[in-house]
Order: C-alpha cells, then sequence, then structure tokens
C-alpha cells in the first residue's frame, strides 16, 4: 500500500531528535529549549508510529498517545514554572538560573 | 508517494533547522508549528489518521498556542545566548550530535544491509463464522488444537467445532477465529493473514472423538471479508458455505441485507407486506389466488444460497416465505437504519416431536475490525487493555493542572516581589541608615552634617 517503508521514517526521526538535543545544548533560552525538548518527544513519536504500521499493531498509536497528553502536561507546568522564573529574576536565560547548584 | 514522504521529511527538517537558529523566539515557534504540521502529514501516510488530528490539535492548537501565549506575554522573543559559552557549548553539542547519530545509525545501516530481503508483513483477511445449524443452543463452535484433542476454547457442551490450518505451514494453529456462544448477536470478524486454509469442521460432545466430519479448501485473498457458514444440508450433513461480504458503504440511506437460506427444502423467499401478518400462508384459500398485498424484496432463494440487496431507510414488515406461499417467520416492524450491513441466515429449529417446526432468522450484524489507525482501532486499544493507564494520565493531567494553577495564582507575584525588597534590605542597606540607625537619625540627617558644613562655612567666612 505504502511503498515508502520504515527505514526513511526512523531516519527522519532520528535526524529531528538529534536536532532537538542540538537543540537542548545550544539554546540558552528557556522557552527554546522547551520547544527544543517538545521536537524530540515528535521525533520519537513518529518513530512509533513507524513501527506499529509495521508492525500492524496499535499498541505504538496508543503509547504515542499517552506520550503526547503526558507532553501537554509538561508544556503546562513547565511554562508556568518559567513565568514564575521570569517574575522573580527578569530573564529566562537557563544559565542565570544557578542557585540550585551544590 | 516517496517522493511525497521526502518533500515532507525535508520540510520538516528545514522547520526544525530553522528553529533552532532564529534568534526570535516567535520565529521560532511558528517554524515548530509547520514541523508539527508535516510530522502530522507523516502519520496521516502512516496510516494513522486518528494520531494526525490529535496532533494538529494537542499540538499545533494547544501546546504550540501556549508557547506563543508565554512568549508575548513575556515579552521574550529576543533573549541574548550567552555569547562567550555559546562557541563551544555549540561545538559539545555538535560533538555529541555526531556521536548520537553514529550510535543510531549504526543498527539502521547494518539492518537496511542484511536484511533487504526481508518480506514486508503478510496482508490481512477478514474471517467470522456463523452457527446456523438447527438445534439447541447448547450448539457452539469450538477452536480446537491441532490433533484435535482437547477443546482449546469454550465449553465441554460444544458439539461443533472449527479450525483453520494454515496449508502454507504445517504445525500451525489458527486459533483467533471469533466464535460467539449467544445466537443472535453481533459476530465480530477475526483478521487472519491471507492465505490458503482447510477448514475443518466437527460435531462431537466436545472430546471431538467424533473426529472432524467437514473439511473444506479455503483461500482467504487480501483485504477480503468472508463469513463462514455452518449449516445443515438436505442429507443433514453439516456444510459449509463461504459468503464473501461486501463491507463496502451501501448506497445513500439504504442499508444492504444479505440472506442466507440455511432451510434445506426450501426455496425462500422475502416479501414486504402491508401490514404485521400472523397468517400462515400468504395464501386465503388453498387455491392462492388471492394474496395478501405484498411486495417481493427477494425471489425464491435456493437452499445454501445467499443474495444480498439494499433496502431504504425506514420500517418495513418483512415475511420470509416459501415456494407454496407459507410464511416461515415474520418481521414485525423491521427498522432498517441506513449504513448498515446485516447478514440473516433463516433456520429451522425441530420443534418437540409431533408439533410444527419453527424457523428462526438469526442475525449477524457485520462489525468488522475497525481499520487500523484509526479512532475506533485507537479508542478499543485504549479502553480495554489500557485503561488502567489511560486513568493514570488522567490524574496527571488533574495534576499538572492544580500545579499550574498554584504557580500561577497572582500573590506568587507579590510574595516574590515581598522577598526581592526583604533580601534588598538585608544586604543592600546602605552605610549611611546603619549609621543613623544607630546613633539617631539627627545625627546625620540634622545639626550634625550642619555643624559638618557650617564649620567648613565659618572657616571660609574668617
Amino acid at each position: 500500500m505504502n511503498p515508502v517503508g520504515v527505514e526513511p521514517y526512523i531516519v527522519l526521526s532520528m535526524v529531528l531528535f538529534l536536532l532537538g538535543a542540538l537543540g537542548v545544548l545550544m539554546r540558552r533560552n528557556a522557552i527554546l529549549v522547551f520547544m527544543s525538548v517538545e521536537l524530540m518527544l515528535n521525533s520519537a513519536n513518529l518513530a512509533l508510529v513507524a513501527f506499529a504500521r509495521e508492525w500492524g499493531q496499535v499498541n505504538g498509536h496508543v503509547f504515542v498517545f499517552f506520550v503526547m497528553t503526558v507532553a501537554a502536561a509538561e508544556v503546562a507546568v513547565g511554562l508556568a514554572l518559567i513565568v514564575n522564573i521570569f517574575r522573580e529574576r527578569r530573564s529566562i536565560n537557563i544559565d542565570d538560573l544557578q542557585q540550585m547548584r551544590g | 508517494m516517496e517522493w511525497l514522504f521526502l518533500v515532507v521529511s525535508f520540510v520538516a527538517v528545514l522547520a526544525a533547522a530553522m528553529m533552532l537558529t532564529r534568534q526570535n523566539a516567535v520565529h521560532s515557534a511558528l517554524f515548530l508549528i509547520v514541523n508539527f504540521g508535516c510530522v502530522a502529514f507523516l502519520y496521516l501516510m502512516l496510516d494513522a489518521p486518528f494520531l494526525a488530528m490529535v496532533q494538529v490539535t494537542v499540538y499545533t492548537g494547544a501546546i504550540m498556542v501556549l508557547f506563543l501565549f508565554v512568549i508575548m506575554l513575556l515579552g521574550a522573543e529576543t533573549t541574548t545566548d550567552t555569547s562567550g559559552r555559546m562557541r563551544w557549548l555549540g561545538l559539545a553539542g555538535s560533538a555529541v550530535a555526531i556521536i548520537l547519530l553514529l550510535i543510531f545509525a549504526f543498527p539502521i545501516a547494518s539492518n537496511m544491509l542484511s536484511d533487504a530481503s526481508a518480506e514486508p508483513p503478510a496482508a490481512s483477511a477478514k474471517l467470522r463464522v456463523i452457527n446456523a445449524i438447527p438445534g439447541a443452543a447448547a450448539e457452539e463452535f469450538t477452536v480446537m488444537e491441532m490433533g484435535f484433542a482437547m477443546p482449546l476454547v469454550g465449553t465441554v457442551r460444544a458439539n461443533v467445532s472449527i479450525d483453520a490450518v494454515d496449508e502454507s505451514l504445517p504445525d500451525r494453529r489458527i486459533d483467533n477465529i471469533v466464535y460467539d456462544d449467544s445466537r443472535e448477536t453481533v459476530r465480530r470478524y477475526s483478521e487472519l493473514p491471507a492465505g490458503d486454509y482447510t477448514i475443518v469442521v466437527g460435531v462431537g460432545d466436545g472430546s471431538y472423538a467424533s473426529g472432524p466430519v467437514f473439511t473444506k479448501d479455503l483461500t482467504l485473498a487480501a483485504d477480503a471479508a468472508m463469513t463462514l457458514v455452518v449449516f445443515e444440508n438436505a442429507e443433514s450433513l453439516i456444510d459449509v458455505a463461504l459468503l464473501s461480504d461486501d463491507l463496502s458503504a451501501p448506497a445513500v440511506g439504504a442499508m444492504r441485507l444479505t440472506l442466507f437460506n440455511a432451510v434445506t427444502d426450501r426455496q425462500l423467499s422475502l416479501v414486504e407486506v402491508g401490514q404485521y401478518t400472523t397468517r400462515r400462508s400468504l395464501c386465503d384459500d388453498s387455491a392462492c389466488n388471492t394474496l395478501i398485498p405484498h411486495r417481493r424484496l427477494i425471489d425464491q432463494l435456493p437452499a445454501g444460497d445467499h443474495i444480498s440487496i439494499e433496502l431504504d431507510e425506514g420500517q418495513y414488515n418483512l415475511a420470509f416465505v416459501d415456494q407454496d406461499q407459507n410464511v416461515l417467520r415474520t418481521l414485525a416492524q423491521y427498522q432498517a437504519e441506513r449504513g448498515r450491513i446485516e447478514t440473516r441466515a433463516l433456520v429451522r429449529e425441530p420443534g418437540a416431536p409431533g408439533s410444527q417446526a419453527s424457523y428462526r432468522a438469526a442475525m449477524y450484524d457485520a462489525v468488522g475490525i475497525p481499520a487500523f489507525g484509526s479512532p475506533e482501532s485507537v479508542g478499543q486499544v485504549l479502553f480495554i487493555e489500557y485503561v488502567l493507564p489511560v486513568m493514570l494520565v488522567g490524574m496527571l493531567l488533574l495534576v499538572a493542572l492544580i500545579g499550574v494553577i498554584v504557580l500561577a495564582r497572582p500573590d506568587a507575584l507579590a510574595q516574590a516581589e515581598r522577598r526581592r525588597v526583604n533580601r534588598r534590605r538585608r544586604v543592600n542597606r546602605p552605610l549611611v541608615s546603619v549609621i543613623s540607625q544607630q546613633t539617631g537619625s539627627d545625627a546625620i540627617r540634622g545639626e550634625y552634617l550642619a555643624k559638618l558644613t557650617g564649620g567648613a562655612d565659618d572657616r571660609a567666612s574668617e
């Protein structure tokens, strides 16, 4: 039905994941770091859906559904934290957040 | 299809790269939305329409709007990256990315090289089994083990057994044929790999002592839907009829009714009568010259045969009539719902000795296995196999909601302000105020200053 096999999707998901990881490592803006994490979650979801198609199992879709739900909760809490941090410090540069450093 | 995949994946990677490199956070968010849209498109290409819609609504709809909202609320469009650390962090990030790439790429590359001849998963076909054997309700289908030793599923009282043997693999038993104990109910299809099968039908007391009495070779084509009707033929032997089901949507505003004649010595007609009738014959007298007004929907269906008709939506009074115009069974106020696909088998029930035989129009709704990735299929797995995780995730969302409310409550800002003010008072209090507190405010602000400056003035005037 679909001539594109699973490998191209996995390669694409890998590339997106690495881009997301690069973003987490390189960007200092907390919101952008968050967005990069979302990108990584998305690439993992893509791999799950591709494997679900490959094996004909819907369980992969269910897991993607859970990941999306958890991502939504995480984004809500994370953005609320960022807003609070910004209120306190007038900055969301994650290099400034060092008070937890031991 | 391949070029579509290439284009969409290229756009996805490009959007992700643009998201990383933009300095303006709003632009980054917009590029991330493009990337999410591409991923949703890929979900569609991967037969996951439900997830594609969830992706659009949850990710690009809710989450990204939240991001944009926060960016604009904070005015954090352009926050500077620390330039000094930026350089070596970028280098380190690139190095880590390349290492990860190698780690990830190695198995895929080796898989592509070694497993190039891997076969795609076998296409599947749908099969269901209908019990149209006259007799008591104790007759059921059982899926039997190969070797006909023990009933794998079902009760001991079962006397009809169905076993599908995959011929291509000699010792493999196909045991996932859905069967149902109840007589008139929804029969669901089982999904089997397409291929050649031998169906073994046996009658016994559950121990399969009498052995298989009927075998039938059966070829399941890919994407075909078949119904296996087990019935009793004219020689009172178990027979199997294969109906290939048309599961495509019926015409607009109509339903599809498939009638199977399991009454072996009658030709069956389906007629629509003007009103509900309790007569046993459509004829008024033996000469059969005056008939109850009726309309023939199916005419003279031979035994063991089947036919499909499409009924317009509405209410019907139906009667099953044999070739002698005897009404075998009536279905009063039969509701034809649009889009429904129904199979009915007319079965003769042997009554007690001496009494008249009764007939039963067993109904089998065609409820197929929902399409892969459709909301039905995901929902079934979600709410049948994963009920507990669904509950936990729901609770997690609730906790997150409460957490966000606590974090974002208005007095949090006031508390933070107070804390900052306190800290400033404690640490940054000017030395002058410390002196003034300990020696009295007049010591600095009043006469003492005047004395100092006045003394200077006095000296100057002198």
